[in-house]
C-alpha cells in the first residue's frame, strides 16, 4: 500500500522534470530533463517490481541504465560541437 | 521487515522529486545540472535497496547491476553535459572559472 505512494511520487518527480523538458531554454537542459524522466521510470520499475513481488521487468532496468548513459554521451558531444549561441567571445 | 523496504522505497520517491523540483526552480543551467545529476542517481539507489529488501537474492543481482552501471555512468554524463555547455559558451557569468584556466594552461582550448 506504501509503495502505490512511492510509485506516485516517482510519478510527480517525472512530470516535473517533463515541464522542464518543456520550457527548458536550451538544448542541454532539455536532456537532462530528459535523463531525469528516464531515472524517475526507473525508480517506478524497481518498486512496481517490488509491489508485485515479480522480478521479470528487472533486466530492463540494467537496459536502461547503459542507454540513457549512451544518449546523454552522444548528445554531449553534439553540444560541444556547435556553434556559440550568443556570439560570445572566440 | 516489509515496513523498512517500504520506507526505503518512499524515502527514493522523495530523492526523486527533490531532483524535480530543483531541476524546475534552480536558474541557471549548471545549478539545474547539479540537481539533476546529484540527486537522481542516489533516489535511485535508495528505491532499489528497498526493492532488493522485498524481492530477494536472486532478483537483486539485476537491482544491483543496474545501480552500480549507474553509479558509474550517470555522473560522467551529466560532466560531460557540464563541459560541453562551458565550451559552447552561453555566456552566463561565473565567479570561479577553473575549466578555462586550466584549458588557457594546458593550450588545447578549441575555439
Amino acid at each position: 500500500m506504501i509503495a502505490n505512494f512511492a510509485i506516485a511520487l516517482f510519478a510527480a518527480a517525472g512530470l516535473l522534470a517533463t515541464v522542464r523538458l518543456l520550457i527548458g531554454p536550451s538544448l542541454a537542459d532539455r536532456i537532462i530533463a530528459l535523463d531525469t524522466v528516464l531515472v524517475s521510470l526507473m525508480g517506478g520499475i524497481a518498486v512496481d517490481a517490488a509491489r508485485r513481488e515479480n522480478g521479470t521487468n528487472l533486466i530492463m532496468l540494467v537496459v536502461l541504465a547503459i542507454i540513457g548513459f549512451t544518449a546523454t554521451m552522444a548528445a554531449a558531444r553534439f553540444i560541444e560541437h556547435q556553434k556559440p549561441q550568443h556570439g560570445g567571445a572566440a | 521487515m516489509t515496513i523498512v523496504a517500504e520506507l526505503f522505497m518512499v524515502a527514493g520517491g522523495l530523492v526523486a522529486l527533490l531532483a524535480g523540483f530543483g531541476l524546475l526552480k534552480l536558474q541557471t543551467p549548471y545549478a539545474r545540472f547539479h540537481a539533476a545529476g546529484k540527486a537522481s542517481p542516489v533516489s535511485f539507489l535508495v528505491a532499489a535497496i528497498g526493492a532488493g529488501i522485498i524481492l530477494g537474492f536472486s532478483n537483486a543481482v539485476y537491482l544491483v547491476i543496474a545501480a552500480v552501471a549507474m553509479a558509474l555512468t550517470l555522473p560522467v554524463g551529466v560532466h560531460l553535459l557540464f563541459r560541453a555547455v562551458h565550451r559552447s559558451d552561453t555566456g552566463i557569468e561565473l565567479e570561479v572559472d577553473e575549466l578555462t584556466e586550466a584549458e588557457d594552461a594546458a593550450g588545447h582550448r578549441h575555439r
